[in-house]
């Protein structure tokens, strides 16, 4: 347990995870880690983790045996002629590298802390249809995600996916539970703004990893 | 063009690096983790292997050190391909005798530039 500047005390963390906004959620009485698009966390026991999606999907996985699991929040690039995602027919677009790499990132990391492939959990959330101008991109992560769970032979347990609104999604990889608020009135447009940002940035630099030669 | 190696856990990994060196004309095989993989660069010989690190069964350094302790595989060129980016994990597959690391995603162009700088 680390003491941490609110005064809780909040589970470890696990490498690689140190810049993720964790706090104490007084409503539900129990540690919280929430991510923002592009951004992933893993636990190990006792947190929950929070995320609003909007076009967004989130990948919620564990181990259903030993209670290690975590949340990705991710979409795709749009990038013309390189934007296909659907497997089959361009199965090295940026998009589908790019979707590849926000599954197998959280998978290895699940792993890492213990986890076992055999026992992964998977349920997915998000997709809705709320940017205005980009009416299949929601769809379009939604299709791809399911794409590679069922090319990774990983089976989907619960799913709530498309529709028009937001989604507030609570996880708790301690027994897969999951609560889902839609959001069918908002109070300001931080959701779509945050979204618009991040797929503004990842179609500018598409993410590609570096190469070091020993 | 080379006869290569690719190793990974993922099958849709498997099938995008298939597809972007197959496109580049090279001849490929595929395992699934480092014991399968050490199996077939036994029966067949290869001009690169190109590995994940984090795999079941047996993982991606340990199937590096288990090749460079075969006689035809101590200079034959190691590429990691890994969504491990950390200069610890680096080092850790530069102390195996891996040649060189590349970080998901990976890009096609990088790909195949690599893997021809490795071969010479």
């Amino acid at each position: 347990m680390t003491q941490i500047a609110t005064g809780y005390q909040s589970p470890r963390v696990l490498p690689g995870f140190e810049h993720i906004n964790r706090y104490w959620d007084k409503r539900m009485n129990l540690a919280a880690a929430k991510i923002m698009p592009g951004e992933f966390y893993v636990s190990l026991h006792g947190e929950m983790i929070v995320t609003v999606l909007g076009s967004c999907v989130s990948a919620c996985i564990r181990d259903r045996v030993h209670g290690i699991g975590g949340m990705n929040h991710f979409m795709l690039p749009m990038q013309g002629e390189h934007s296909s995602a659907q497997w089959g027919s361009s199965t090295v677009s940026s998009a589908s590298r790019y979707g590849n790499w926000a599954m197998e990132f959280l998978i290895n990391e699940i792993l890492k802390a213990g986890g076992e492939k055999k026992n992964l959990e998977v349920k997915v959330f998000g997709g809705g249809n709320i940017l205005s101008n980009m009416t299949n991109i929601g769809k379009r992560n939604i299709e791809f995600v399911k794409g590679y769970l069922a090319n990774e032979n990983l089976e989907v347990v619960a799913a709530d996916v498309g529709d028009l609104y937001p989604r507030k999604v609570l996880y708790f990889p301690d027994t897969g539970a999951v609560k889902i608020r839609k959001m069918r009135q908002m109070r300001n447009d931080t959701v779509m703004q945050r979204e618009k940002a991040y797929i503004e940035d990842i179609n500018k630099k598409p993410k590609s990893g570096d190469v070091e030669l020993f | 063009m080379a006869r290569i190696l690719a190793v990974d856990d993922s099958a849709s990994m498997r099938q995008m690096v298939s597809f972007t060196l197959k496109g580049a004309g090279h001849d490929v095989i595929e395992a699934s983790d480092g014991k399968e993989a050490l199996g077939k660069a036994k029966g067949t010989q290869v001009d690169l292997v190109l590995s994940d690190v984090n795999m079941p069964v047996m993982d991606g350094l340990t199937l590096v050190k288990e090749l460079r302790a075969l006689p035809n595989y101590k200079f034959i060129p190691i590429l990691m391909l890994t969504t491990e980016s950390t200069g610890d994990k680096k080092m850790e597959g530069k102390q195996a005798g891996a040649t060189g690391w590349l970080v998901k995603p990976f890009n096609p162009d990088q790909l195949l530039a690599t893997i021809k700088k490795v071969l010479g």
